[in-house]
């Protein structure tokens, strides 16, 4: 179970618990481990079956060297939800997760029940944001420049550069980096910036503002307190039909990291609230 | 048939799981106080995988997300394999 072939493609697969069908989905350059640190998974699975991957390109999954856009990654969702025999889940996506859930929800409504959008910041809704003030990628910035990695002020938070600047580092520096990140750590950086991820990710990959607006299962729109993207988190709440906005306390962009504890309570009061009426029934 | 719970076979079979599991060479050999993240250099997604393979090994599930979620937790972030050899001794 571990592991399963998908789109052409191996991937890590974890899944626990019984229910209604919930999809964990991680950003970019992290991978499903954030699901067990922040005990998501194990905080879901007590309601639900629970399943989280690791992206092509990611952890213990294939890393092709085309294909990174959030319609790869979606067509990656809905193949593996095909090999589990899923037919309809909610998806809980962080960072570009979510705007891989989103971009599945746009392809094949019939498959998305509900989405848990926590702090995605879409290509198409760029215009919303100043990226400059992302203190998500000043932190970046400086945890790079430990590792000796010197991002320029203009690129610092170009993830194409930074991949670019890695694969370039010399033996000094390579081995100062390796220090910083570990050995397998570096390994899977080296591996994803020899692919096109840092440039695809940053294409809107089809999914326009027009096709997001018109997204209309529940949706909760989670945001970091401090989330650089808070125009965004506004936009969603406003612009959907039936989107929800709530934010968590003491944290910037990565909630499930920053405070688990409320992430993980506002997801679960989400998904339980759109439990059967008859479960409902139950519980009250 | 007998499942080992002795500090050093369990040490040992440990030793196999991140060789052979995790294709781990440390320089120096693990022992109770080798560090799984600052010494082994490895991530937690690797912690992850680790519990795979440990759960393969004894053909049982091991209660190993609950130890990935109180490393979460931990200021440091880092488990020594000591902790893992009692995490085994303790649930095997």
């Amino acid at each position: 179970m571990p592991r399963m072939k998908a789109n052409g493609l191996n991937f890590h697969v974890q899944q626990s618990g019984d229910g209604p069908d919930v999809v964990l989905i991680h950003g970019l350059t992290g991978d499903l481990s954030i699901w067990f640190l922040a005990r998501t998974l194990a905080t879901l699975a007590e309601s639900f079956r629970v399943t989280a991957y690791d992206l092509r390109g990611h952890g213990y999954s294939d890393a092709p060297e085309t294909g990174y856009t959030s319609l790869d990654h979606a067509g990656d969702l809905l193949a593996v939800l095909d090999e589990l025999d899923v037919r309809k889940a909610r998806l809980v996506g962080h960072s570009f997760g979510a705007v891989i859930a989103m971009h599945a929800a746009v392809l094949a409504p019939e498959r998305v029940e509900a989405l848990v959008l926590s702090d995605p910041y879409f290509p198409s809704l760029r215009h919303l944001e100043d990226l400059s003030r992302w203190g998500h990628w000043q932190n970046f910035r400086k945890e790079a420049e430990d590792a000796g990695v010197s991002l320029s002020a203009d690129t610092w938070y170009d993830l194409t550069n930074f991949f670019d600047q890695v694969l370039h580092l010399d033996d000094q520096k390579l081995l100062a980096f390796r220090q910083a990140v570990g050995l397998p750590g570096l390994n899977r950086v080296l591996r994803l910036a020899k692919t096109t991820c840092g440039r695809d990710s940053k294409l809107d990959g089809g999914l326009s503002a027009e096709m997001i607006d018109e997204v209309s299962v529940p949706c909760l729109a989670l945001y970091g307190e401090y989330s650089p993207f808070l125009s965004t988190a506004d936009y969603l709440v406003q612009h959907l039909p039936r989107c929800e906005g709530r934010r968590i306390p003491d944290a910037q962009h990565r909630a499930p990291e920053e405070n688990p504890r409320a992430f993980n309570a506002e997801v679960l009061a989400f998904l339980e609230s759109l439990q059967p009426a008859e479960r409902q029934k139950v519980r009250s | 048939m007998s499942t080992a719970t002795d500090e050093n076979e369990l040490l040992d079979e440990l030793r196999q799981v991140f060789r052979d599991g995790l294709g781990v060479e440390p320089v120096d050999p693990i022992t109770p106080a080798t560090r799984f993240f600052a010494d082994l250099g490895l991530a937690s997604i690797d912690a992850v995988v680790l519990g795979e393979e440990l759960q393969k090994r004894y053909g049982r599930t091991l209660p190993f997300s609950g130890l990935l979620a109180e490393l979460g937790g931990r200021a440091e972030r880092d488990l020594t394999i000591g902790e893992l050899v009692a995490f085994l001794q303790r649930t095997l």
